[in-house]
């Protein structure tokens, strides 16, 4: 179960990123991290221990 | 021919016009400049207007011309282009504040392509902000109208190409597509348009958004015009790191092979069933035109839409990551620059962890075959390209319904799939197979008017626009425009079917 992200959380994780941002923009981005982070954990069920990153695809394998 | 009859025609029947001597580029030129000039303040598809270039372009094309030398069907042709293609010695603005005055030092790979063949730039289009922010309200530049209903969003991020093609105000442009792009303008705006294979354009030159998930594409009224701008544009390049050493076909010479035997994959269940997005009208019309399709000798299989709906959120997870990878500097810098909208919508990226990223990648991977499976049983995918009409526009669309815009098209951005797009009707294939997918959008005889004439744009007065026999009634709304199939009139939106 993922750990939900606080108002609190993304003020520290901007700071560590170098952004300057208002806790009213913070707010508003707090949504759509939620939802992309819910996102990525519908997506870590979809994938096995083996699976590589498709990183490494090589456009000119074919089809 | 009148002049603004000129200004719709397609490229096809305007590169055989020139070579008949029925009028010159010049003439051609100096048509959309005028129209431009009357029509662009009320829609905005221009950012930057090169009109001395492309009028200097444009004498030589006619000198050319006039002497024999022939650089093929875009010769004396006017094209614009998406303003994140580069352009050396002109503006490149993306639409933003953070590069409004920036002049780059070279041009991208594919304008250079277009420029050898000769195509003249009218100049440089407006579109969504860095190709990922909703429509422009706090940018400088203005938001683009829709010419069918100016109160209307022509969608994006391409979409001043979108627009100008359909207001008549150039014959072919570049977009590029992301997560959908080139899809969803040519969609609302009733125009055809192709996100190609990846791999196959290249990108050298064209402002990143997302590079694994990039395409450059062609932008156009009809099928063949695009055929005519890829073919010109498609091919190996060493400058861009994606790009695959892969024979190009003749993609205009496969045109009209006939639809009979194909067999078209709709992943309906699991996928745009679920999207709250996708309106009754919409699968109504697209329903209609399975039917359409099974009738001309194509079958119609129900395919597995789960992983095309997991796709679309490996899309996004990774277009915000590598977004804000690109930007981050500017972003940590000098914020203020950025449109509040694509600001938000970048900025997701600096909250999510490199772990989150490679699982998107890792799960694109996984769905990438789980996708690709299904083309043991089917040819082509098929999906209506916009889940609903173009909607009103307003200050601030959300992000999640700039997100419901693009669900049906992210899907297939991220599996690398070529998706030729016929005006509403999505179809997908396999890598490299964009001949085929064209092959088989081109035969279902021209499903209705080879341009948007039967109902003019509504930023066009009557004076002012083409006014060719329409090929339907013009009695019905844009919406419940009737189009012809085969001498049969059938009600279909605009953006279904407007184009074949």
């Amino acid at each position: 179960m993922e750990r939900e992200i606080t108002l609190d959380n993304l003020r520290t994780m901007a700071q560590l990123a170098g952004l300057k941002l208002a806790d009213e923009e913070l707010q508003r981005l707090l949504a759509g991290v939620t939802r992309s982070k819910k996102q990525v954990a519908e997506l870590r069920a979809l994938i096995a221990t083996e699976s590589e990153p498709a990183a490494t695809f090589n456009a000119a394998d074919g089809k | 021919m009148s002049q603004n009859e000129l200004c719709y025609l397609t490229i096809t029947e305007a590169a055989a016009g020139l070579r008949r001597k029925e009028y010159s580029p010049v003439e051609l030129t100096g048509a959309l400049l005028k129209r431009i000039e009357s029509l662009d303040d009320k829609l905005h598809c221009f950012i930057t207007l090169t009109a001395e270039l492309a009028l200097r372009q444009a004498k030589q094309a006619e000198q050319e011309l006039r002497s024999g030398k022939d650089r093929g069907p875009l010769h004396g042709i006017p094209i614009a282009l998406k303003d994140l293609y580069m352009t050396e010695g002109i503006r490149t603005t993306c639409h933003s504040a953070v590069l409004e005055n920036w002049v780059p030092n070279f041009t991208a790979t594919t304008v250079a392509k277009l420029e050898d063949t000769g195509a003249i730039l009218l100049g440089k289009l407006g579109m969504h902000e860095f190709a990922f922010g909703g429509p422009s309200v706090d940018a400088p530049f203005p938001a683009i109208r829709n010419p069918w209903n100016t109160a209307h969003i022509p969608g994006g991020s391409s979409s001043g190409s979108g627009a100008a093609l359909a207001a008549g105000l150039c014959y072919g442009s570049l977009g590029s597509d992301t997560g959908g792009s080139i899809r969803t303008p040519s969609s609302h705006c009733g125009v055809v348009g192709i996100k190609p294979t990846y791999g196959r354009v290249s990108r050298h030159g064209v402002v990143p958004l997302s590079w694994s998930l990039d395409h450059a594409g062609p932008m156009a009224r009809t099928v063949e015009d695009c055929a005519i701008i890829l073919q010109t544009i498609a091919g190996y390049d060493a400058k861009d790191p994606a790009s695959a050493d892969a024979a190009v076909p003749n993609f205009r010479g496969e045109i009209g092979h006939g639809i009979k035997g194909t067999r078209i994959g709709v992943p309906r269940l699991g996928w745009f069933d679920e999207n709250l997005g996708v309106d009754r009208q919409t699968e109504t019309t697209f329903n209609r035109a399975l039917e359409r399709l099974e009738e001309l000798g194509a079958t119609i299989t129900e395919i597995d839409g789960k992983p095309f709906s997991h796709a679309r959120k490996a899309n996004q997870t990774i277009l915000v990551c590598e977004a804000y990878a690109y930007h981050e500097k500017r972003l940590q810098q000098t914020p203020e620059k950025f449109g509040s909208s694509v600001r938000r919508r970048m900025l997701e990226g600096a909250f999510l962890s490199a772990a989150d990223y490679i699982t998107a990648q890792r799960a694109r991977a996984v769905l990438n075959e789980q996708i690709r499976a299904n083309f043991t049983r089917v040819d082509v995918f098929a999906t209506p390209s916009a889940p609903r009409p173009p909607e009103a526009s307003q200050p601030w669309i959300p992000t999640s319904r700039i997100f419901v815009l693009a669900s049906l098209t992210r899907s297939i951005s991220q599996v690398y799939l070529p998706s030729p797009r016929p005006a509403g009707l999505l179809m997908r294939t396999y890598r490299w197979a964009c001949r085929s997918a064209r092959d088989r959008s081109m035969k279902p005889p021209r499903f209705g008017s080879p341009r948007p004439t039967s109902r003019r744009p509504s930023g066009t007065s009557r004076d002012r626009c083409c006014n060719r026999t329409p090929a339907v009634s013009e009695s019905f709304p844009p919406n419940q425009r009737s189009n012809r199939i085969n001498g049969r009139l059938t009600k279909a939106r605009p953006s279904i079917y407007s184009d074949l």
